[in-house]
């Protein structure tokens, strides 16, 4: 086998031991694309050893979603988990989602129809994780898509990608803790900067910090905010996608809760329908505050610049019951707004942050 | 696209003959994107599922090598869940390197062919149906001592044939041989007799191999006397190439065994359990589409002039009753001066039929 990165043991170690805690017996169900595999052989051989099964579910598209599939297959087996997959999915002990792409924009074209029906599809695959009855990672594995979309060489995105998810998460997770207890003690965050005065209510909710669990990397501490509460206006200035259709410069208005006006300065389309997606898809289903002080610069990744430190981030969509959340949608769409250059958060009336940087 | 990899989709998904409503576990190789993506599309287009399952290595995987022995004779739930409600399932090999899982110990390779043996048993019996077959990679092409493209051409005349008219020419063989008892292979280092008495033969045309073109039968078990020597081409097994192969039959059972390369690894093999050492399986190759071995069994035991004989687990559905973790191939070559004589008769001589 030709050299691999000892980082990429280190990163293998990581996500079976810290963000899983793999036992004997479990069964591991592992979803992956082919090019990751230095981490997946890494982490199938330390979750053998540990005694568990390692059930590795690689395939072209990310599984159990099959785009090639789905483009000719009924309707209405498209609109439902296999049988086979849905077992896996009642039965496993833990998940981790590691993707690998080779093109970040290389999803099959299905039509809106057909990629909503396969999104309907999947939901039952969600469940167990989105309620935090097992333990769960989403990570991904640096590629040339990843690192191309970044502007950036493999090596170059590789040094980026190693410095934001191999950290002190425990020292990380100690400065969080502290954020979270004083948003904790607070009814209402209010976010000011360019062209976005915002304010939510936390009433009766509280927070959970993710140092390196179910995201990797971590980095940031999140709500369920309440749902009939958000008011005002805000500019998302940090580039983002929707299921690999860029989109960028987003401005939302809230009232009792709900996306009264939206606008994108680039795939207003795709703001548009995914606003229009369910009964649920126009409330928030987060609040979340970026820590990751490894994270610099937006990369055009979502599961990395969400965790950018001086940011934060409001999910379209679906909640975490775990922590409260009410709001039900088939969406779940974190768009982040960058507080480093002019912002800040208030929490009932005090200054808590400027500039990206934490006043208490 | 090559349009013969949309055919060829179209071929394996008709070998299966999938129904509405199925789900069809697609098991292969990160180098066969296009062929799975286009079977994945043709199983939707039936209205099946298709539930592709990759693997970087299906011998050696990570699990096999590093598993505590306990752990590895067993499958989780949801494996077996899964093995248990697929309604069939496609084998399409397309590796990086034939040699990967080579150096596995075999008592790992053969605990994990242990557990896989029982669920996959509905498969074994033909009550479920499946196939098995090649994506043209180097790695394969390699093998067979050809440039890829060659390979491609080489690999597509061997599937994308008229199975309908091989299918009547390899009837009129079984025809012959399901009349026989005895059956007696002659060739260089070579006289062996065994018995299909009661022993119907199976037609392979768009079945669970693709290539197929063979005509097969399980020799009744205690049968076989006297030696085979497969000193044409190496027995290809697992990622092994063992040559010179000797074996010597008594009462059924070898009782003797030897080989010029690699031998350990045949002794060890025999010993797998206690069916390793009688036969599965006689093979009669069809195919005219292979003219020469290329150390890859699928293929070489379909090529015309051959028989093979396997070492291993019978096919119960074609009464044969030997059980065993292993099913181990192994093609002689018959077209220079060999012959098949049945209860006497001369039927094949130099690898020409004399029906």
């Amino acid at each position: 086998m030709a050299f691999v990165d000892p980082r990429v043991g280190e990163y293998a170690q990581l996500i079976v031991e810290r963000c899983l805690g793999v036992q004997p017996g479990w069964q591991v169900l592992i979803r992956s694309q082919p090019a990751a595999r230095s981490a997946l052989d890494e982490i199938m051989r330390l979750i053998a050893r540990r005694g568990a099964y390692p059930l590795l579910r690689m395939s072209f598209s990310l599984w159990p979603i099959d785009e090639a599939w789905a483009s000719e297959a009924p309707a209405e087996l498209v609109g439902e988990l296999a049988p086979i997959d849905l077992y896996a999915s009642d039965h496993m002990d833990a998940r981790i989602t590691m993707e690998a792409p080779d093109n970040t924009r290389g999803a099959a074209p299905l039509s809106a129809e057909r990629r909503a029906l396969a999104r309907k599809g999947i939901a039952p695959f969600f469940r167990r994780t989105m309620t935090h009855e097992i333990p769960w990672v989403s990570c991904q594995f640096p590629t040339n898509a990843y690192a191309q979309e970044a502007g950036m060489t493999l090596a170059e995105y590789e040094d980026f990608f190693y410095r934001a998810v191999l950290r002190d998460w425990d020292e990380d997770a100690k400065a969080m803790n502290r954020y979270l207890e004083r948003f904790d003690a607070a009814k209402e965050v209010r976010i000011v900067g360019a062209e976005t005065d915002l304010t939510i209510s936390l009433r009766g909710r509280r927070g959970a910090v993710d140092s390196g669990h179910t995201n990797m990397p971590g980095g940031e501490f999140f709500f369920a905010p309440v749902e009939d509460s958000a008011e005002g206006t805000i500019l998302f200035d940090v580039p983002t996608d929707m299921e690999g259709a860029p989109v960028e410069g987003i401005r939302l208005t809230f009232r009792a809760g709900r996306v009264v006006e939206a606008s994108a300065e680039h795939g207003n389309d795709v703001l548009l329908a995914a606003l229009d997606m369910d009964e649920g898809s126009r409330a928030l289903g987060e609040l979340g505050i970026g820590c990751n002080t490894g994270i610099t610069q937006p990369m055009r990744n979502i599961l990395f610049d969400e965790k950018m430190a001086g940011t934060v981030h409001l999910a379209l969509g679906r909640s975490y019951t775990h922590i409260g959340g009410k709001n039900v949608s088939a969406l779940h769409w974190d768009l982040i707004k960058d507080l480093r250059a002019g912002g800040r958060l208030e929490l009932d009336g005090d200054l808590v942050q400027e500039n990206g940087t934490w006043l208490i | 696209m090559d349009p013969r990899i949309e055919a060829y989709a179209r071929l394996l998904v008709d070998c299966i003959r999938a129904e509405p409503g199925w789900q069809v576990l697609v098991r292969s190789q990160p180098l066969a994107r296009p062929l799975v993506e286009a079977i994945s599309r043709e199983l939707g287009r039936r209205g099946a599922r298709s539930l592709v399952r990759l693997r970087f290595d299906p011998i050696g995987s990570a699990f096999v090598r590093e598993a505590p022995l306990e752990l590895l004779g067993t499958l989780s739930d949801i494996e077996l869940h899964e093995i248990e409600n697929a309604d069939s399932y496609m084998a399409i090999l397309a590796p990086e390197n034939n040699r990967e899982g080579t150096d596995v110990a075999a008592e790992r390779l053969g605990l994990r062919q242990q557990a896989l043996r029982d669920p996959h048993e509905p498969f074994l019996r033909d009550e479920k149906p499946w196939v098995g077959c090649y994506y043209p990679t180097e790695a394969v092409a390699q093998d067979a001592g050809m440039a890829l493209s060659a390979f491609e051409d080489f690999l597509f005349g061997a599937v994308l044939v008229d199975w309908e008219a091989l299918r009547r020419e390899m009837e009129r063989i079984a025809e012959r041989f399901d009349r026989a008892a005895n059956v007696r292979i002659v060739g260089d280092g070579t006289d062996l007799t065994f018995s299909l008495d009661g022993r119907q033969g199976k037609v392979d045309a768009m079945e669970a191999n693709m290539p197929g073109g063979e005509v097969f039968y399980c020799p009744v078990e205690d049968s076989a006397e006297g030696v085979i020597t497969y000193s044409e081409y190496p027995a290809c097994y697992l990622g092994h190439e063992v040559s010179g192969v000797r074996l010597r039959f008594e009462g059924g059972r070898i009782v003797d065994a030897s080989a010029t390369s690699d031998e350990e690894f045949l002794l060890g093999t025999l010993d797998t359990d206690d069916g390793a050492r009688r036969l599965g399986e006689f093979g009669i190759g069809c195919n005219p589409g292979i003219t020469r071995h290329m150390k890859n069994t699928l293929f070489d035991e379909k090529m015309e002039g051959t028989v093979h004989l396997a070492v291993g687990t019978g096919f119960p559905q074609i009464g044969g009753q030997n059980k065993s973790a292993i099913h181990w191939d192994m093609v002689k070559e018959l077209r220079h001066g060999g012959r098949i004589e049945l209860d006497g008769e001369v039927v094949q001589e130099s690898g020409t039929w004399r029906l």
